[in-house]
């Protein structure tokens, strides 16, 4: 049985790092499809009360909207458009009141975003998981071996590509909200790896004699039920979220779910098997516990 | 004896402990309350002047249904408050009424807590809403310091000429002036002159630095602003923006808005339940100044006039500081004007001034920032009127010949809300509908009503008996949240912030359920129900600070980043982990001894009897 884990682990971890891998080509070679917050644009959300297609809908506005856009569908007669940012629109949202009137177009939220502040938030929100990701690596080497705290950093890592990845791969859109998603994941996940950090070095402790293989075993095995109850908990108020929360939160609930499914199986298959591999043993642990016990065996 | 006085004080301090905790609990529940009464939005229309008599309610009632506005109360006092059956339109309806009355009442969109007397007394009042569950326009503006930098070169410039031309300081010399610095030379002979020039200087200017070199027989002198003088100029200009635009605002009638800093450069403005961002863009953006200037036969700066162009003496006699309350009017022949009113220093000046120049002209110089085709910002300036001083004028008097009654009212509120040195680029403008905030706000509440029942659902169904601890908890913890939420001033609710509360309680549970498996396997190891629970508990805590600290460092992150929506969403998660920590842990212990306590006491005495 014990083979078994080991076994699956093991080629879970390597699962993980082709993923990776293939996530790095796939980002660098199809790019993320950035969303209006990061390129700038107009982007118009409206209601009509006619239900027409995507093409009929189009043909209505191409003689009506200036420049090039695109159209996209939210939901039951709710529409959104988006213009890129483009040179010499004089009047890039004159549209909204030159349609005609049997269309009862209804404007429920118009967006306008310059170009430059677009830049500037893919940089500071850049520079925001970079921190968040260096604050956390941080906190773990602190709190914990460094085999521990480099996996769980490495872990951590590997979530946040691998939902970048996915977004890339559906085509979805990447706005701020996904972004924030993005941060959340970073605290999330690691909690996974933190509880079993602590069982980990729990039992490593308290069984010297075991292979450290064994005990990484037990520490999954008796935290898994926590695992998988938190995890499904959690996954289900975000998919009520994806359900119910309306569209403008589809691309926030969506990271937040494929980010948790992938934290769930990285701090088991990478932050748990890695230190393994980088040579997690019982003497890592033992100087700590020595130190303790000649306070202990110091104090009258 | 000895053995006993330990025993007692900890019960002391369990019972002390318990009474904090519900305490704390029935506190912040307290907080939550105003939340079921929200707050009604108004419309209030009070007359401008004491004699004024207000427009009747019946006719306000007519002009509001003439435009599909229904009004479901209106009530006659002082003031007349309207209160409309769609509050989300009131904002429209307060342009349509302003437009209509405006030149006898004064609009004003107000909020109105609903709340009982006795809730509204402890300063307690509901959690803000954000604009997309409110409906309003957004608008982030750049504020071009750098810009404002050069004009303020410009302006010392101009300054030192003065200065010269006044003192005869013969032997200096202003060259090359640019946003680096303002060059002053001078001959072996103009030295002390330079040295006058500079002291005049940098005692009106606190924040510039000299720098003195020695060319051959030629000094020359460099003034600039130092990194730190010019990040104190940068503080200024945000400042004077932040307050000017806040006063526009105010003039414009919009009491809940929200206007602060964003980042380094930025202004964000947001406006709750106003529908048509055009009348705000054009107050918001303009940058216009007003200048007051004597004419030169020849020099000085050409510009361009109603007829042809004419030559200003480019330092002005005093600008828009000075100025204390502007109001539009007519003159006789029913051309708009707009009456101004000096501060005592602006006064003096004028007084100086014309006494001087009676007889002669003077032009009244419009500036304002447009960006031209290139997206470059660049000054343009209009001599608005040229007039001969027919007496001494003193701190009142009025600009003539003004285009519109529009142009005359905007200019009057912009001079009286102050004027701005940095010219402002709108860079994000959003318009959210009312109808779209309602749907927000419905599906956020379902999402959070699913989230929640599923999620208790389930604690029941799988831990029985500790479930219901977990589900009072929870209950606790959502109390404790949405109290806290309305308790700390600036927190403000977005549906990204709801989308946080929602995954808050989703995470919440992760707390109990790391406990309760700890209970599990200590059972399983042959401890005593009582045991096990102490032991769970404690042994689960430390898992639990290091799995929650690491949340809230990211949350925190997001935090100083995020703007807006994200900073909704950033502050209820922070605040989730605190009240999570404190429901997860402190009350489920409190609740699972009590709970087993009692259990524990009924099943001795039935195995006793």
């Amino acid at each position: 049985m014990a083979n078994f884990w080991q076994k699956a682990r093991t080629s879970g971890l390597i699962l993980s790092i082709v993923a990776v891998l293939f996530s790095c080509v796939l980002i660098a070679q199809q790019g993320l499809q950035l969303g209006q917050d990061f390129t700038g644009g107009y982007v118009t959300e409206f209601q009509i009360v006619q239900d027409l297609t995507t093409q009929a809908l189009e043909q209505h506005l191409t003689p009506y909207v200036e420049g090039e856009f695109k159209l996209a569908n939210l939901g039951t007669l709710q529409w959104q458009l988006f213009q890129p940012p483009q040179d010499n629109l004089s009047q890039p949202l004159a549209w909204q009141t030159e349609l005609p009137a049997d269309l009862g177009l209804q404007i429920l939220d118009s967006r306008y975003v310059g170009a430059q502040i677009g830049a500037e938030l893919i940089e500071q929100g850049g520079l925001a998981l970079f921190v968040s990701l260096l604050a956390v690596a941080l906190y773990l080497i602190v709190r914990f071996e460094w085999r521990l705290a480099l996996s769980a950093s490495l872990a951590l890592l590997h979530d946040v590509l691998l939902t970048v990845a996915f977004f890339v791969l559906i085509g979805m859109e990447f706005d701020l909200t996904v972004l924030a998603a993005l941060l959340a994941i970073i605290g999330y996940s690691l909690n996974d790896s933190i509880i079993i950090g602590d069982k980990v070095r729990e039992l490593v402790r308290a069984h010297p004699d075991n292979p450290v293989a064994n005990t990484i075993n037990q520490a999954l095995a008796s935290t898994l039920g926590r695992t998988i109850i938190t995890s499904s908990t959690t996954l289900t108020t975000i998919a009520a979220i994806w359900w119910l929360g309306g569209a403008s939160l589809h691309g926030f609930a969506s990271a937040l779910f494929v980010g948790i499914v992938l934290g769930t199986w990285s701090s088991i298959f990478v932050s748990a098997t890695l230190p393994q591999w980088l040579g997690l043993s019982y003497d890592n642990y033992q100087q700590k516990l020595t130190d303790k016990e000649l306070q202990q065996l110091a104090e009258p | 004896m000895f053995a006993k006085t330990p025993s007692t004080r900890s019960f002391w301090q369990v019972r002390l402990k318990r009474i904090c905790v519900a305490a704390i609990i029935l506190v912040l529940a307290l907080c939550a309350m105003p939340n079921f009464y929200q707050n009604k939005t108004l419309l209030s229309i009070s007359p401008v002047t004491n004699e004024q008599a207000l427009p009747s309610n019946d006719l306000v009632k007519q002009v509001l249904e003439q435009h599909q506005f229904t009004v479901a109360q209106i009530n006659s006092n002082d003031t007349t408050l309207v209160e409309l059956s769609r509050q989300n339109y009131s904002a429209s309806a307060q342009q349509l009424l302003a437009q209509t009355f405006g030149e006898r009442a004064s609009v004003k969109v107000i909020e109105q807590a609903t709340a009982p007397f006795w809730l509204q007394k402890l300063g307690l009042s509901p959690i803000k809403l954000g604009l997309d569950l409110n409906g309003g326009v957004l608008f982030v503006l750049k504020v071009d310091t750098n810009k404002a930098l050069e004009k303020r070169m410009e302006n010392i410039a101009l300054e030192a000429q003065a200065i010269r031309v006044k003192e005869q300081l013969h032997g200096v010399r202003i060259e090359q002036n640019t946003i680096q610095g303002l060059q002053l030379v001078a001959t072996p002979q103009g030295k002390a002159g330079l040295e006058q020039l500079q002291n005049k200087l940098l005692k009106q200017y606190p924040h510039l630095d000299v720098q003195t070199q020695q060319q051959g027989n030629l000094t020359r002198a460099t003034l600039s602003y130092t990194e730190a003088g010019q990040a104190e100029f940068d503080k200024q200009t945000m400042l004077q923006a932040l307050t000017t635009l806040r006063s526009r605002i105010e003039e414009l009638g919009i009491t809940e808005a929200v206007t602060q800093r964003q980042g380094a450069n930025y202004i964000r403005i947001e406006l709750p339940g106003v529908q048509d961002p055009t009348a705000a863009k054009r107050i918001i953006g303009a940058t216009a100044q007003l200048s007051f200037h004597a004419l030169q036969d020849q020099g000085g700066k050409q510009v361009k006039a109603e007829y042809g162009t004419v030559n200003l003496n480019p330092l002005a006699i005093f600008s828009g500081a000075d100025i204390d309350s502007a109001q539009a009017g007519r003159d006789e022949y029913g051309k708009p004007l707009v009456q101004l009113s000096l501060s005592p220093q602006g006064g003096n000046k004028m007084l100086h001034f014309s006494r001087d120049n009676v007889g002669k002209p003077m032009a009244t110089l419009y500036s304002e920032y447009i960006a031209d085709s290139n997206d470059e910002i660049q000054q343009s300036s209009k001599v608005i009127s040229v007039a001969t001083i027919q007496q001494v004028l003193g701190q009142k008097f009025s600009i003539t010949n003004l285009d519109s009654w529009q142009k005359a009212q905007d200019l009057a509120l912009l001079l009286r809300a102050g004027s701005l040195d940095a010219p402002l680029t709108i860079v994000t403008e959003r318009t959210i509908g009312p109808s779209l905030g309602e749907q927000n706000i419905s599906s956020g509440f379902q999402a959070l009503a699913l989230g929640l029942s599923l999620t208790l659902a389930f604690m029941l169904f799988w831990y029985r008996k500790l479930g219901f601890i977990a589900c009072i908890a929870l209950f606790a913890n959502l109390i404790c949240l949405i109290g806290l939420m309305s308790l700390l001033p600036g927190v403000v609710l977005t549906l990204p912030g709801i989308a946080g509360l929602v995954l808050t309680i989703g995470m919440a549970v992760d707390t109990n359920v790391i406990i309760f498996e700890r209970i599990k396997e200590e059972r399983k190891q042959g401890s005593s129900m009582t045991c096990a629970l102490v032991r769970g508990y404690r042994q689960a805590q430390s898992s639990i600070v290091d799995a929650n600290l690491t949340t809230m460092i990211t949350a925190v992150v997001l935090m100083s980043i995020g703007y807006g929506p994200i900073k909704g969403f950033a502050i209820t998660l922070a605040l989730g982990i605190i009240t999570s920590m404190f429901c997860g842990v402190v009350v489920s212990a409190q609740l699972s001894q009590w709970f087993y306590r009692l259990n524990s006491m009924t099943t001795k005495g039935v195995q006793h009897g």
